[in-house]
Formats: C-alpha cells, structure tokens, sequence
C-alpha cells in the first residue's frame, strides 16, 4: 500500500511564496505530489525554497510567476503549464489578499481589487485548468476559501463577499463538472497564524478570537494544508461541492 | 501509514462500511477494538487474518447496542485494558423505513435506542479515557436523512439528526481537553442496506446526485481517515457530507 497520498500526482498551486501556500507546497511535496507553484515573482529565495523541497522528496517542483490582476499573465502561466504535456491532477487555488475595512469605508475600487485577485482571476485560471481535466476526464479543484464568507466578521465585507462567491462558485462548479470526473470543493481556514493575519489584524483580535475556537488555539498552516490535501487526493473520491470549516470550531 | 500507534474502538465492523473502516484503519497502523453486535466465526477469521497482515492488534468486542448491560461489559473490557483510546469511530446503526403516520412511539423509541441514545451512552464511557490524555477524535456517522431529511424515514432521520446536534456540543465541551469531535453524513452507498432495495427506489435515491453514482463504503472510510488522524487536527464540530454531491 502506497502511504504517499498524491504519488506521482501532479498539481498547481497557487499563492506559494508565503503562509497557507507555503505550508500547501511542503506538505503535498512530501505526499509525493509534482507541482506548479505559482507565485507573484520570482524572487530567489522562493526559487531556492522550490529547489529545496524538491530535492528533499524527489518530485518536481515548478515555479510558475504571475500576477493574479493580469489576465494575460494568467493565460500565459497556463500555456507554459500546458506546453509540458502532462496531466493535471488538481488545482488548488490558494492565492488571495486580505482586506480589513468596515463597510462605509470600502470605496468601490478597493472591492473590484478584492473581487479580481480573490474570485475573479481564480474563475479565469480555473476555466483553463478545467478544459484540460475534461479532456482528462478527471481532476480535482479546491478552492480556499475563509469562515469569514460563512459567519461574516466585522470589518471584512470585501474580503468575505468575495470569499463565499468562491463558496457558490465552488458548488455550481460541482454540480456542472461531476460527469467529466471533476470534484470540486472548499477548504474554510479560521483564524491561521500567516502574515496575512499578523498584518490585517491587532494582537487583541487574534487573541479574542482564538478563545472562541472550540480547540482554542490558532490554526497553523499545515492545518489548511492538510484539509487541501484530503480534498486535492483520492481520499475524498466520493466527496463534492463541500466546504470543509478548518477552523477550530469557530462559529456555528 | 496515517494511524500508527493509535488506536480505535470502531463499532458495527461486521460488515459495509463498518468492515471497510476497519480494514483501512488497520492497514494505516491503528490498534483497533472491533466492535460487532454477536460473536460470529466469519468475523474472528477475518479479524484474525486482518491482525496477521498489518501486524496491528484487533481484538473483537461483542455487545448488542440495545443491551446496556452488554455495552457496559463490552466498554469495561475495553477500559481494563488500560490503554489510551485515541478514536472512536461510531459507525453501528440501523435504518428504519417508515412514513411519519405509521411510526408507533415503540419503534420511534427503539430507533432513537439504536441510533441515538447507545451511541451518547458509547461516547461518554470512552471520551473519560481521552479527556484524560487530554487527545483524542470522535467521529460520529450521520447520514444525509439527518440534513436533508428524507420521506419515509421520520425516525431515522430524525435520531441522526439528533446525533449532528450532540456532535456540534460535543465539540464545544470537550475541545479544551484536546477532543475534535466531528460527523460523516454519508449519502447513498453500496451496502447490504442499500442493495436490499428494489432497482427502481434506488435510481431514484440517486436522482440529484452530481457524481452520477452510489458512494462504497471504501469511500466513506476514507473520509472517516481523514477525521480520525491528524490530517484534520484543526477540524472540529464539523458535518462532512461523503454523499457525491447528492444535496446541502
């Protein structure tokens, strides 16, 4: 029996330089996976990071830079993805910002910029990466995701709309894929010790929310990692159009 | 291997998905107290065969979930062991088919017995032993009748129904010392169950399903994996439809 969840499975994953991603690119690697890592650049130190985990469990790791605002970049990331003739197994798109603003004080423009990194250039890369698993007659997207899109938090109306658009993006997908052999699903993070928390939230808040977990403490990114993991493989081969709360137990 | 060194008091192992669990859990390491309603020779064999070929220890444990007397014997045998409970896996269970005006209050009480009540009475016996070593994960089976509901099936639905709401508090009381406690709604599978239908009742289950066929109880086990090892150790409270996108 093969332990090694994602054996000589290839995968792309989005947002891979920092937090969730990160943790995303080491776990599925040491699962055996083969990845695209995608990031915004090419900075040494996350080409050197990608050589690194490659060398230490003998997959391939691919970085692939682009900027999740450029349509044209997104299509040529693809096209170089595509150019290598291999199949691809799963999609995670992980890739997102943060946005804390009460609601009177979100202008229009800071939520087009919400929407177009965390839905619609994620729906825009999706589009491209299922044409090909319906060609493979197979695949699985897992999309991240936030409690926020559930339970609604002050201060995130930008980030948690476009966040559970992701959620009903992620059931249509699922109902309209399943007979090419497509799953698709959601991964919900709560609150998880990134640099994305550290910088869009005080100290207090973390605090106040980690003591409404139900485990109380933070979620570490491997947590989410590990949650993408289930979904991305084989494990979860009869489960679709779900959203798994890796959270805690915060909220409901 | 996602269990090694841990181990599991599974219940309903003789056969579906009960069975399919306890083959994955045992083949991923885990030390397994399997549970089945009556001693049964088919059962031993396998269980004995299962031990020899993942090198893990199984120790079958009988006891009938409408006897208290045999669950506290059974729990005792497995509470003198003295050893940690790591999950608890409560897969033993019965359908009951009925519509709402011909469930007498006796089979409604006898299916809550079943589905219900043996199972709080099952989880508090051994969640004391995890809330002890301050760790451990519970998994409770539900089933899609019990978010969806699902006609004819008043009492079913309603016991399991019953059983998400004792898993979301459940989670809340015990998550300070460690315990996740979560549920399976597994949505139509290809048991002994399932296959006692006739052709047309079952395609019509399936009717609304996106992935275009019945779950195996292989599938289901998998998803119990997940919420048995730590692969989810930030997962709490949690409902996981396995149900090929039947609804919800």
């Amino acid at each position: 029996m093969n332990m090694k969840l994602m054996a000589d499975r290839n995968v792309i994953i989005t947002g891979c330089s920092r937090g969730i991603g990160r943790a995303m690119l080491g776990v599925f690697a040491e699962n055996g996976a083969n990845v695209w890592a995608c990031a915004r650049n090419a900075t040494e130190q996350f080409v050197s990071y990608c050589e690194d985990i490659a060398r230490r469990h003998e997959v391939r790791i691919t970085p692939v830079c682009f900027d999740l605002r450029d349509p044209a970049g997104i299509t040529s990331a693809v096209r170089s993805i595509m150019a290598s003739n291999l199949p691809v197994h799963a999609l995670v798109n992980n890739a997102g910002v943060t946005l804390n603003a009460l609601f009177q004080m979100t202008s229009m423009e800071k939520l087009r910029e919400v929407f177009e990194i965390n839905f619609f250039s994620q729906f825009l890369l999706t589009q491209y990466v299922v044409r090909l698993m319906v060609r493979q007659k197979g695949g699985s997207i897992v999309n991240i995701s936030s409690s926020a899109a559930i339970d609604g938090n002050t201060g995130r109306s930008a980030y948690g709309a476009s966040k559970a658009a992701l959620i009903a993006l992620t059931k249509s997908m699922a109902a309209e894929l399943a007979e090419h052999g497509i799953r698709v699903n959601a991964v919900a993070p709560g609150i998880t010790a990134t640099d994305m928390v550290g910088q869009s939230m005080s100290q207090k808040v973390i605090d106040e929310t980690v003591a409404q977990t139900k485990l109380r403490r933070i979620g570490k990114p491997d947590d989410i990692a590990h949650s993408a993991l289930f979904l991305a493989s084989d494990m979860s081969s009869y489960i679709t159009g779900q959203v798994i709360r890796t959270d805690g137990g915060l909220g409901r | 291997m996602l269990l090694q060194g841990k181990t599991a008091v599974i219940t309903g192992c003789l056969r579906g998905i009960g069975r399919a669990a306890l083959d994955l859990f045992a083949h991923h390491g885990a030390s397994v107290w399997a549970c089945c309603q009556a001693p049964d020779d088919g059962f031993a064999a396998h269980v004995a065969e299962l031990a020899e070929a993942t090198g893990v220890t199984i120790i079958p444990v009988y006891f009938d979930l409408t006897s208290h007397e045999q669950m506290r014997a059974g729990i005792k045998q497995i509470v003198d062991a003295k050893r940690n409970v790591d999950i608890l896996l409560n897969i033993a269970g019965a359908a009951h088919n009925a519509l709402f005006h011909m469930t007498s209050m006796d089979k409604l009480k006898e299916v809550f017995e079943i589905d219900f009540f043996s199972q709080i009475f099952l989880t508090q016996m051994l969640t004391k032993l995890m809330m002890r070593a301050k760790s451990g994960s519970v998994i409770t089976v539900a089933s899609i009748a019990g978010l969806d509901g699902n006609p004819g099936q008043i009492a079913y639905s309603s016991a399991k129904a019953a059983l998400i709401g004792a898993t979301k508090t459940l989670a809340a009381e015990l998550g300070a010392y460690g315990i996740r406690v979560n549920a399976i709604a597994p949505g139509v599978i290809q048991t002994d169950m399932t296959a006692a239908l006739p052709k047309e009742k079952f395609q019509e289950l399936l009717r609304g399903s996106k992935l275009p066929r019945a779950g195996l109880p292989e599938e289901v086990a998998q998803a119990m994996l997940f919420l048995a090892s730590d692969l989810s150790s930030y997962v709490t409270g949690q409902v996981l439809r396995v149900d090929g996108g039947i609804g919800g």
